[in-house]
């Protein structure tokens, strides 16, 4: 009796693997087909405006020059009581700059911006740093070398219901392919964003925008070394129409990895530009040396 | 009122991704306009993220028996100083320097990176001609 129970419990195991095993294999030719539809957006990608960065540390002559252009397409009309919000914001702002130009202010009551391990939000996802796609048939993943991870789901989910959302710092995304062109919506997108081309004149990084907030892309690889991201940026409280804007990414090949840029920010020491106060400081001589593990960390 | 903020175009760029490219802090302590040549000593260089530092210490010209003073040179991040052709050992303690740097405007001893010129009088860190496109 128990040797006809093992048997069976092994037959019974043995069909279950097989009938997996068979199942994993539908699926892998299933997907390998899809992939093989996907565009190849492989490789590591950054923004134009970095074209002549220098040493790592400020936009070279072209970059500012796109950037200018860039700035123009971007500039947003804001409703009249939008508008009136963003020039309390200016005032604010302008006072933090008044009372100290040593130590910038580092807007923290609109957003904390940068310090040691900030990582962007949407739309800051798509600007600073080098970028490296992850392109599958269920979704399209961007990882930037801030840390940021932004998920584009692209399996046919439609957004979350509203009860089920609240605001992101990427916000939600969901996508579809037209072509070779990745259609992107997102919403749910937490205020204030890292947009400061919508609100030049503010003088700030962080642009405070509704619960309203909608932003289409559409994302294409134009050349093998060149591609494009159209945004359409909406949003019926805070904007009196729509924005367009339309970025180039150019692919990065003087570097073949990414890293992560605040990898060191567990020592405290690597951090010479803590925000203390709201400004950020800038430490002139590191402090001495501690002694370190078997790692050197 | 114009519905449109007025604004500069030097804010523009300054404002539109960060003029930082690593965009981890503001770059407004910098005096842009100005540039000082620092001519001293590597003390430490520091390779590590969020960015590199180099401590340099300067002596004074004109009194050469005074303590030199140890000024900080910020730079980007490893990997975008891996892109100008620095390496974590282009510089170690000892080396003879030459730098230009952009000053903190509060005239403490630190600054933001030009450019460099190593021990053996070649630049380190490629222009950005040789970068990609």
């Amino acid at each position: 009796m128990i040797r006809r129970t093992i048997a069976i419990a092994a037959l019974l195991l043995a069909g279950c693997l097989y009938f997996s095993q068979a199942q994993s294999f539908s699926n892998s030719k299933a997907r390998a087909e899809a992939f093989a539809k996907l565009p190849d957006w492989s490789g590591l990608w950054e923004f134009d405006i970095w074209t002549d960065e220098l040493d790592g540390q400020q936009m070279g002559p072209e970059g500012m020059s796109r950037a200018k252009v860039y700035a123009a397409e971007m500039q947003a009309t804001f409703t009249p009581a939008w508008q009136a919000k963003l020039e309390q914001l200016k005032k604010k702002a302008d006072a933090a700059k008044a009372t100290d130009a040593s130590d910038p202010p580092a807007f923290e009551e609109f957003g904390q911006f940068g310090g040691c391990g900030w990582t962007p939000g949407f739309p800051a996802t798509m600007l600073p740093g080098t970028y490296e796609w992850r392109v599958t048939p269920e979704e399209a993943t961007l990882i930037s070398l801030l840390g940021s991870v932004r998920h584009i789901y692209t399996d046919g989910r439609p957004h979350p219901s509203k009860d089920e959302l609240w605001p992101m710092s990427q916000g939600d995304s969901i996508g579809h392919w037209e072509g070779d062109t990745l259609v992107v919506d997102t919403v749910s997108i937490r205020s204030p964003v890292y947009f400061p081309g919508l609100a030049r004149g503010v003088g700030v990084p962080f642009i405070p925008m509704s619960n309203e907030l909608h932003s289409v892309e559409r994302i294409r690889m134009v050349n093998h070394d060149q591609m494009q991201i159209q945004f359409t940026v909406e949003d019926p409280i805070a904007l009196a129409k729509p924005v367009h804007v339309t970025f180039n990414w150019h692919r990065v090949k003087d570097i073949n990895r990414m890293e992560q840029n605040a990898d060191d920010c567990d020592d405290a020491a690597s951090d010479r530009n803590p925000i203390v106060n709201g400004r950020y400081r800038t430490i002139v001589k590191p402090p001495p040396a501690t002694p370190t593990g078997p790692t050197g960390r | 009122m114009s519905r449109v903020l007025n604004y500069s175009l030097v804010a523009i760029a300054a404002l539109l991704m960060a003029s930082s490219a690593s965009a981890h802090h503001s770059h407004a302590m910098f005096d842009t306009d100005k540039q000082v040549t620092l001519v001293g000593t590597v003390k430490e260089f520091e390779w590590n993220n969020p960015h590199c530092w180099i401590q340099v210490l300067v002596p004074d010209p004109k009194d050469p028996k005074a303590p030199p003073v140890e000024w900080g040179v910020e730079m980007g991040a490893p990997m975008q100083l891996i892109r100008h052709g620095w390496k974590p050992g282009s510089l170690k303690p000892g080396d003879k320097i030459t730098v230009v740097i952009n000053p903190l405007r509060d005239g403490r001893p630190a600054g933001q990176i030009v450019s460099a010129i190593g021990p053996d009088g070649k630049p380190i860190g490629a222009v950005p001609e040789t970068k990609s496109k």
